[in-house]
């Protein structure tokens, strides 16, 4: 073969090899740019060119979408809420109905002291039964008793609110001189968590099938487009055309099926949150919280999209890759 | 340039489509492949494509090996190897244009050189004023030449053809096995698979003969 050589290399010999990698080097380098650059604007053209089969794809992946990044946003939100509740895990702490009032006072300074305790406040007999007829209504049947049959109370906030620390102080605390029963209602924020975490791990389990049903998704769909352009394929792989090089388009597809389900599946939760929004606002407000749902947010949009991008890419990276295998030129 | 030594083929578990095939071509050859359908010619440029290995012995093209590819390696080999079909094998989706770029495009050579180049070839064989045309609005014999400045537009140092005048007349024949010569005649390595003797005894070329899977004919030019 003959290579003509245009210029100033032919005069430099001993510099030529070089030069010549080096020129080699970055023209492959641009020559794989192009491509990528052309295969990207021709796959996406591809899909323009049928919109509502395009469409139809991808929505199938945005609704694979859209319940785990739904969920996953509803525990988020959860998890706010767990953290206000933290601050409402206090020890009852109720002392003997027999200590008068200086005692009193002298037994919840001691309560105060007490190692892990963030505060204390005292609620004497008279304030507990006061707050009791004004809380239950039961103003006269209460007014009727002789003697206040409530003790005094000291309501403790614990410095630490792990469920397991707050029942070692409950114990510490109860050990105290003059306490009768020192009270801790864990079981419900337990509960609590409990379900947070089942929520969390369905939630996972959930993106995990509804993530391999977006590989299903695009899977399919590539290949089917393997399919159709099977002459093609046979044709450039008989004059020396590179896996990579035949990959690659279908690759374009697939991320671009990928990123429009997840600009499909940010619009549907967006409006899904719009549409629960006055219903839960009203339902908080009713159990006295101030709760709305939380929105998806800029970041959270670009890991939805990037991710969906991704699992675009890969399903279609998966489904070549087996169909390509199948491609043999006659 | 092309070395087979003792190349058996066999496919499945039926009889030999190839069997103990010795020849050697030198570079800036040219000669035909003949004998009827089913006596191994298209089996045995797909062994020098390398589109199969041989059961038996091994194929040399260009000092190599093509056993001893490994497989990434085979598509750069094959951009050495400009192939004509008897079907054409164009895309009906793109220009005559993009159709002779495609080995180009596959090679990443740059737009503008690849322009130029795929209009000389265009020129060569005579059709640079359809380079718009889509394969659909060409005749069989305009398809053919197609087909051909595809194979040629990278200057592959080797050019095969599968019955290339298969679906022609005499009149495109001849004219496609002149454009075959006229490769030839710039230091192309050219094979040509026929089964048209006529044609082929005309052009005084050297003729290796296939019946059955074996070699049972060598006559060097007239």
């Amino acid at each position: 073969m003959t290579r003509r050589t245009t210029s100033p290399e032919g005069q430099r010999p001993a510099r030529r090899g070089a030069r010549a990698s080096q020129v080699g080097l970055e023209s492959r380098t641009r020559a794989w740019l192009r491509h990528h650059r052309a295969m990207c604007l021709d796959s996406a053209r591809r899909l323009a060119k049928r919109p509502l089969s395009s469409l139809l794809t991808m929505l199938a992946i945005a609704i694979a979408l859209v319940l785990p990044s739904g969920l996953w946003l509803a525990l988020d939100s959860a998890r706010l809420l767990d953290a206000e509740l933290d601050e409402s895990a206090t020890v009852t702490v109720y002392l003997d109905t027999r200590l008068d009032e200086s005692a009193t006072m002298d037994v919840a300074a001691r309560l105060r002291d007490q190692a892990p305790v963030a505060g204390a406040r005292l609620v004497t007999a008279a304030e507990g039964l006061a707050e009791f007829q004004q809380g239950v209504g039961l103003k006269d049947a209460l007014a009727s008793l002789e003697d206040n049959p409530l003790p005094a109370a000291v309501v403790v906030t614990p410095a630490d609110t792990d469920p397991d620390a707050v029942r070692v102080l409950a114990s510490n605390l109860e050990a105290v001189d003059g306490v009768d029963e020192a009270r801790v209602d864990l079981a419900w924020l337990e509960r609590l968590r409990r379900l947070a975490e089942l929520g969390q791990r369905l939630t996972l389990a959930l993106a995990g099938l509804f993530g391999l049903g977006v590989l299903l998704v695009v899977g399919n769909t590539i290949r089917l487009a393997v399919e159709s352009r099977r002459q093609e394929i046979e044709v450039v792989t008989l004059i020396g055309a590179t896996h990579a090089f035949v990959r690659r388009p279908f690759l374009y597809s697939g991320a671009w099926y990928g990123l429009g389900g997840g600009v499909l599946a940010i619009v549907l939760l967006t409006l899904g949150g719009h549409w629960l929004s006055a219903p839960v606002t009203a339902l908080a407000e009713s159990y006295g919280a101030h709760f709305t749902l939380p929105r998806l947010g800029l970041g959270g949009s670009v890991l939805l999209c990037f991710c969906s991008t991704l699992l675009g890419w890969l399903g279609a990276w998966l489904a070549v890759g087996r169909h390509l295998a199948d491609i043999k030129p006659r | 340039m092309i070395v087979f030594e003792h190349v058996g083929k066999r496919y499945g578990g039926r009889s030999e489509a190839l069997a103990d095939i010795n020849f050697r071509v030198g570079r800036g050859e040219m000669l035909f492949l003949t004998g009827h359908s089913g006596a191994g010619k298209s089996s045995l440029l797909r062994l020098i494509m390398r589109l199969e290995k041989p059961s038996r012995g091994r194929v040399l093209v260009a000092g190599h090996d093509l056993d001893r590819f490994h497989l990434s390696q085979i598509p750069y080999y094959r951009r050495q190897i400009g192939v004509v079909f008897q079907d054409h094998q164009l895309l009906f989706d793109r220009s005559v244009f993009a159709n002779v770029a495609l080995p180009l495009e596959i090679q990443g050579v740059e737009p503008r050189e690849s322009a130029r180049r795929v209009r000389a070839a265009l020129d060569k064989v005579g059709l640079l004023y359809r380079e718009t045309a889509l394969p659909i609005e060409l005749s069989s014999g305009e398809r053919q030449r197609i087909g051909i400045a595809r194979a040629v537009v990278n200057k592959p140092s080797l050019l095969l053809a599968d019955e290339p005048t298969g679906n022609l007349d005499p009149q495109l024949s001849a004219d496609i096995m002149r454009l075959f010569e006229d490769f030839n005649r710039i230091g192309t390595t050219v094979m040509v698979a026929s089964h048209d003797l006529a044609l082929i005894t005309r052009l005084r070329h050297r003729v290796l003969r296939l019946r059955e899977g074996r070699l049972v004919g060598d006559e060097e030019a007239a």
